[in-house]
């Protein structure tokens, strides 16, 4: 190779290269970024979705339960189940019956008369 | 023009500038000037409107016992155009939707977008059904969220509740006076699918949440709606009548406690029932209601002082011709106060006490107790009943009207003009609902007693219930109302039934008690009403029939009520028929 032509090679810019892979990395990365960003959206909305269902189908059950307890706790049902003999009641009588003396209202300063009320009064 | 290559050049770049041009102002065209529009379009073909149910409201009673309620169900639906193996869909689904293989191919092969296969499909079996479909990896079966509405009671209450049609809408009872209530706002979201119909939830759009129904608490007891019921249920067995009411009401409130008809239907179940075991009675039936509306003209003459207390009225030894015709009484009296007229439910002395006052006042007391205009109760359905007009009247009508003939009345307005007694004269608007409430049972709308108007005084309301007292008591008509412990105030009523084809029918009667208890201080007001009860033509009174059903209410109203006896247990007077009451069961 002679002097003339050893002249006319261009130099590699090592800065301007430099400069143009780090754009091109950082677009390739921006949009790799994007993508995996969108996944992750998609991923998360999926399981948003997944768990919206199953919190529909538990509240589903959970209704579907009480609406079982409500059956089966209602009068209906209750009365039935005596007559069956499944529970055992029996009707109290009146001679067992003890009714207490009404208790002592308040007076006008909204204090209950009761024998500790009174024992602390000054 | 010289045609050089500058000017070539020139003409056509300005001609690609001009196509240019052109697609550029089309495409602000488009995407400026016909955004929405497009965006519309471009959103009706991928987004949809899903709507998200409201809950309707719960139903309770006075304490919180609930009464309606919402059992989830899902309708599953067939996609046609997602159905690519219908012998295997039909295989796996058809048992669990409780179908033959046949009739869910049959279904299936319209090949529509949207086939309904079930609904009302239980929560747990749709539940099964997914995850089959899911581990067969089919296709094409949808699920879509419903709701039933559940009476865990039964045929307790069912008049008074009602229930819903295909649409969920309220169509009798409280579910449709209390519709806007309860029925509550669909909600609504846009979602976008993708081609297997799954939704996207990135592209999930505006949402507005439903309003769920607000739940209504009502003024039954239902405590008391079981006793109600089940005397009510034995005398209908016994006594075989076409019909039978009850109602427990609180006079100073005007609340209903208790409601019930016979026969009646159960709202789980009213496809199954018969229009007349739908009937609310108690509101839409019109009676005669006989002696019990004694007690107006007595009010009313006592009020405008057109007889005293201590008057004498002359009740004609039991035969009284008027108006070209005899009343009778069942047995002969002669001068009797008006406290005796009540006690012995003299017709006579009754019609005189009307004669005395003059058919204007009278009309005018018969429509100050309520008769002949609707309540207000909060039931759907309620009549007015028939009060004539005093100038429509014949000659007969003034001594028929005192004893609850020529007129007629609904079972709620007889109680309700007791309770006008019961209430030292004031007359209470009747009252179903007592409140409106969120779902987390905050009160939205409390409902409070409302007067509807003063009919008599105290004083006059005092006298006559004491007369009632003695109704009850010895010598009276209604001696087997009698309530151990407690001093029963009441009326018997004794009506022969009207045709249907004109007149009277013969041999059958419709015979009621109405009462309260304690006398003294009204804690509750009852009315017992059986039509027809086949019995012996000698007994089918209202004092032998209604007031031992009204007797027996009554007690276990008052043990239920936790009322303390004022007075000492007497032995009860033997009863003139074989009693309906099942004797409990010995400790």
């Amino acid at each position: 190779m002679n002097a003339n032509r050893r002249k006319q090679v261009n130099p590699v810019h090592l800065t301007s290269l430099a400069r143009c892979l780090l754009v091109a990395v950082f677009l390739g990365a921006a949009g790799l970024f994007y993508v995996y960003m969108k996944n992750q959206h998609f991923a998360l909305a999926e399981e948003i979705r997944q768990v919206e269902r199953k919190i529909a189908g538990v509240k589903a059950q959970n209704e579907t339960l009480l609406a079982r307890v409500t059956e089966l706790s209602s009068r209906r049902v209750l009365q039935q189940r005596i007559a069956e003999g499944f529970i055992a009641m029996r009707p109290i009588q009146d001679n067992v019956i003890a009714r207490l003396s009404a208790p002592a209202a308040a007076q006008a300063d909204g204090v209950m008369r009761t024998a500790f009320v009174e024992r602390a009064r000054p | 023009m010289r045609w050089t290559a500058r000017t070539r050049t020139g003409f056509a770049c300005g001609a690609v500038a001009l196509i240019f041009t052109v697609y550029s102002a089309r495409l602000v065209h488009l995407q400026v000037a016909k955004h929405d529009e497009y965006a519309r379009l471009a959103a009706e073909k991928h987004t949809m409107r899903q709507v998200i149910h409201a809950r309707r409201g719960l139903i309770f009673d006075r304490n919180g016992e609930l009464l309606a309620s919402n059992l989830p169900v899902r309708t599953v639906v067939a996609d046609g155009s997602h159905i690519k193996d219908p012998d295997a869909l039909a295989r796996l689904a058809a048992p669990l939707l409780d179908m033959t293989e046949a009739e869910f191919r049959e279904k299936i092969s319209c090949g529509r977008k949207y086939i309904v296969l079930r609904r009302e499909v239980p929560e747990d079996t749709a539940v099964a059904l997914g995850q089959a479909l899911q581990k067969a990896s089919l296709r094409g079966i949808y699920f879509e969220q419903d709701a039933v509405r559940i009476y865990p009671n039964g045929q307790m209450l069912g008049h008074v509740l009602g229930f819903l049609d295909s649409e969920s809408s309220g169509i009798q009872g409280v579910e449709l006076t209390m519709e806007k209530y309860l029925r509550g706002r669909d909600g609504f979201r846009f979602i976008e699918r993708d081609r297997t119909g799954r939704e996207i939830m990135l592209y999930r759009g505006q949402e507005e949440p439903a309003d769920h129904g607000l739940n209504v608490r009502l003024t039954i007891d239902m405590g008391l709606q079981a006793i109600l019921e089940e005397e009510l249920d034995v005398a209908f067995h016994d006594l075989k009548p076409e019909m039978a009411v009850a109602i427990l009401a609180n006079p100073k409130t005007g609340e209903i406690l208790a409601m019930a008809n016979r026969p009646c239907f159960d709202p789980n179940r009213p496809g199954d029932a018969k229009p007349e075991q739908m009937k609310n009675r108690a509101i839409i039936d019109m009676v005669e209601p006989g002696s019990t509306f004694k007690i107006v003209v007595a009010s009313g003459a006592l009020n405008e002082g057109t007889v005293k207390e201590k008057t004498g009225i002359f009740c004609e030894n039991g035969s009284f011709a008027y108006g070209g015709k005899i009343l009778r009484d069942h047995h002969g009296y002669g001068t009797m106060t008006v406290h005796d007229i009540l006690v012995k439910s003299s017709n006579i002395g009754s019609a005189k006490m009307a004669l005395m006052m003059g058919d204007t006042k009278f009309y005018e007391y018969v429509r100050r107790f309520g008769f002949g205009e609707r309540s207000g109760i909060e039931l759907p359905g309620e009549i007015p009943g028939l009060v004539h007009p005093p100038h429509r009247w014949d000659n007969l009508t003034i001594t028929r009207m005192p004893m609850g003939h020529a007129l007629a009345v609904t079972p709620l307005q007889i109680t309700m003009g007791m309770s006008v007694i019961a209430n030292g004269g004031k007359l209470m608007t009747p009252q179903i609902v007592r409140s409106i409430e969120d779902s987390d049972g905050r009160v939205v709308y409390d409902k409070p007693p409302k007067v509807s108007r003063e009919v008599i005084p105290q004083k006059t309301a005092r006298f006559v219930s004491n007369a009632l007292s003695g109704v009850v008591g010895q010598g009276g008509t209604a001696q087997l109302a009698r309530v151990a412990g407690f001093t029963v105030a009441g009326k018997t009523g004794t009506a022969q039934k009207v045709s249907p084809t004109g007149g009277y029918a013969p041999g059958k009667y419709v015979v009621s008690f109405v009462g309260y208890l304690p006398e003294e201080d009204p804690q509750f007001v009852c009315l017992v009403m059986v039509d027809d009860a086949k019995i012996a033509g000698g007994l089918n009174y209202g004092g032998l029939v209604a007031a031992p059903i009204f007797s027996r209410i009554g007690e276990r109203a008052a043990r239920h009520l936790d009322l303390v006896p004022a007075l000492r247990a007497e032995a009860a007077p033997p009863l003139a028929f074989d009693t309906t009451r099942r004797t409990p069961e010995e400790p």
